[in-house]
């Protein structure tokens, strides 16, 4: 008995010491996972502004379209990030991902109007004053009426290209451009729907 | 006595006292971890190599003669650690270390039995210093790093082992030749006393290695934190004699019980709850006890009723020193490769973090692009972010946000660094397991 008092202390000891870190959590010190896409997030309140919208957007989107591609929203964002391109079917993916989004937030209701969007887009937007004058006095119930939020927003979708437009992720700039681009010509073709009988 | 100690002490110190330095030889090289941990490997292998040669010289030979060569071919291969312009020197110059190191280590194993007067008590003291240099190597290495510079740990060492040079001298002579003691053919080395101190010392290569280059490198502590937390070990492998002088019953119990705990401690460094230094003391002091209780119980085992007694000191430093080696050979790799993998979950929580963060977007964008271009600068090494952060100035109103997310972006790499390393951890502790066989087979010998 003598002979293995003390290896018995010695296994008490590792026990009690593998215990407690166990108890604290030992063994589950690792890294976040990714989250599964292909259940939705929670959608925090949308300030009436375009970049908070365009955020809410492309999250819900990436989201979306990493479901679509069976892969994690993070791998997704970290090919992105690496390549700054992306192949015909992940882009096919983010397109279909971002339509995705817009259709959500015009479910539940979180779409802000157009009319609310407008002052800061004209405020960005490089057209002469005069212009930004005139349709700044457009009553704010004719432009929500003329360009409803959401179609404007699949269309403005429909018109990105994806490749250029994660081409230039590193130029914050040149990608504000790009999305104004895009959603004036999404914006000029929804009027002119509205005018062609 | 104190100075033959002393360089026993330094010598075996030797074998881990650059392990907290080697983040900065690394840097200072601009090496990778796999070339570095030559600095460590080359030391241990020729010691392991050459114990038993050298042994066979003091025994032939007068072991005072041996053992002054020793400390002046140690001293000025040390000379030569401490100004190395490049990795190559410095590795070439631990390899000759070794070689005047082997021949102190077995010399003095003898002067010290001739000056204690009693083989018994000879024999512990000589293995007492050298667990207490194994112990305490990485702690001193890892303040004078921390004070000074990787260079200093070599500077010391020159005049403690010259300290040692003039009792050695003073011997020559005066020592019995281990050879005229007997007239039968030297008796066979313990192989499962031996067995067991190559098992133990590849496992403690992962204690004192692998926890340094955790907290260093993974937790991005400070060398001197990083000692002051090491010091457990020491601490505690000194203290385990009189801790468990009640209930000490001979060699194989102490044998198995050190094991036991030592297998015990890696696990706990396996499973850490957290990256707080405070988690690691226990894991750590089950490993101290484990090193106090076994390893100089296994070489007076390795020693006993043996001759020639330089031999047998011999084949105890080829031993230990040839498990540190294995250790390092199995341990290096399955860590890097680890640390290697550790990258995709460590990204993806960061990718994670960044995303969800309530920061514009403008912001994020702007984040991620910087700890991009941090991540792919570091590739292989675990990352610092804070530079990231710096380079992206934010308004005040989110400032608060991007100190969370900084704060919790270097938890992610802590949580990532910590599983990295907890594979090698687990292998370690299976071979502190593994000592159990041999350990289980000694025969039990109650302590003096």
């Amino acid at each position: 008995m003598t002979r293995l008092a003390l290896p018995l202390i010695a296994v008490l000891l590792v026990a009690a010491v593998l215990g407690i870190q166990v108890a604290a959590g030992g063994g589950h010190y690792v890294p976040l996972r990714p989250a599964n896409p292909c259940v939705q997030r929670p959608v925090p309140p949308i300030a009436p502004q375009l970049e908070p919208l365009a955020e809410q957007i492309v999250l819900i989107g990436v989201n979306s379209a990493a479901c679509r591609l069976g892969i994690s929203r993070e791998r997704l964002v970290l090919a992105i990030a690496e390549t700054r391109s992306l192949d015909p079917r992940a882009a096919a993916a983010l397109r279909a991902g971002l339509l995705d989004a817009v259709d959500r937030l015009d479910r539940e209701g979180r779409l802000p109007k157009v009319s609310q969007l407008l002052p800061q887009a004209l405020n960005q937007a490089q057209i002469p004053g005069i212009v930004k004058t005139i349709i700044s006095n457009v009553p704010a119930s004719l432009v929500d009426s003329t360009i409803p939020t959401a179609p404007l927003l699949r269309s403005t979708v429909d018109e990105l290209d994806i490749n250029r437009l994660l081409s230039e992720l590193g130029d914050p700039s040149q990608l504000g451009s790009t999305v104004q681009s895009a959603i004036l010509q999404a914006a000029l073709r929804q009027i002119l729907a509205r005018l062609t009988p | 006595m104190m100075a033959l100690s002393l360089a026993v002490a330094v010598v075996l110190g030797d074998a881990g006292v650059v392990t907290l330095a080697l983040p900065q030889i690394l840097r200072d090289f601009n090496a990778q971890v796999g070339e570095v941990a030559w600095v460590l490997i080359a030391f241990n292998l020729v010691l392991a190599l050459v114990a038993v040669p050298a042994a066979r010289v003091c025994v032939r030979g007068d072991p005072a003669a041996a053992t002054a060569v020793g400390l002046i071919c140690f001293a000025a291969a040390t000379t030569v650690c401490a100004v190395a312009p490049s990795l190559g020197v410095l590795i070439a110059a631990r390899a000759i270390q070794a070689v005047g190191g082997a021949l102190v280590i077995v010399g003095t194993l003898e002067l010290m039995v001739n000056a204690m007067g009693a083989e018994r008590t000879g024999v512990r003291r000589w293995a007492m210093a050298g667990v207490a240099g194994a112990a305490l190597g990485p702690v001193v290495g890892g303040l004078l790093t921390s004070a000074f510079s990787w260079r200093s740990i070599f500077v010391v060492q020159i005049p403690v082992a010259l300290l040692a040079l003039p009792p050695a001298l003073a011997l020559r002579g005066r020592v019995a030749r281990p050879q005229e003691n007997v007239d039968t053919l030297p008796d066979r080395p313990h192989v499962l006393a031996n067995l067991a101190l190559a098992l133990l010392s590849a496992a403690l290569t992962a204690a004192l290695f692998l926890l340094v280059l955790l907290l260093v490198d993974g937790w991005s502590r400070s060398p001197a934190a990083a000692a002051a937390a090491v010091t457990a070990v020491p601490v505690a492998a000194l203290a385990a004699r009189p801790v468990f002088r009640g209930v000490r019953a001979g060699t194989r119990s102490e044998a198995v019980a050190g094991s036991v705990l030592i297998a015990g401690g890696l696990t706990g460094l396996a499973l850490l709850p957290g990256a707080e230094l405070a988690w690691t003391v226990a894991p750590q002091v089950l490993i101290g006890f484990g090193l106090g209780l076994s390893v100089d119980s296994l070489t007076a085992a390795a020693l006993r009723d043996r001759v020639p007694r330089a031999l047998h000191g011999g084949w105890t430093i080829a031993a230990r020193h040839g498990g540190v080696v294995l250790g390092l050979a199995i341990l290096t790799p399955i860590f890097t490769a680890d640390l290697r993998h550790a990258e995709t979950p460590a990204k993806e929580a960061i990718a994670r973090l960044v995303l969800d963060v309530p920061l514009p977007a403008s912001t994020k964008l702007d984040l991620a692009e910087q700890l991009g271009r941090r991540l792919a600068a570091e590739r292989g090494q675990v990352p610092d972010l804070r530079p990231a952060f710096a380079a992206v100035p934010e308004p005040p109103t989110q400032a608060a946000a991007a100190a969370t997310l900084e704060v919790n972006l270097e938890d992610q790499i802590r949580r990532a660094a910590t599983s990295a390393f907890r594979t090698a951890f687990l292998v370690a502790a299976a071979l502190a397991l593994l000592a159990l066989g041999p350990a289980v087979g000694l025969r039990d010998r109650r302590p003096p």
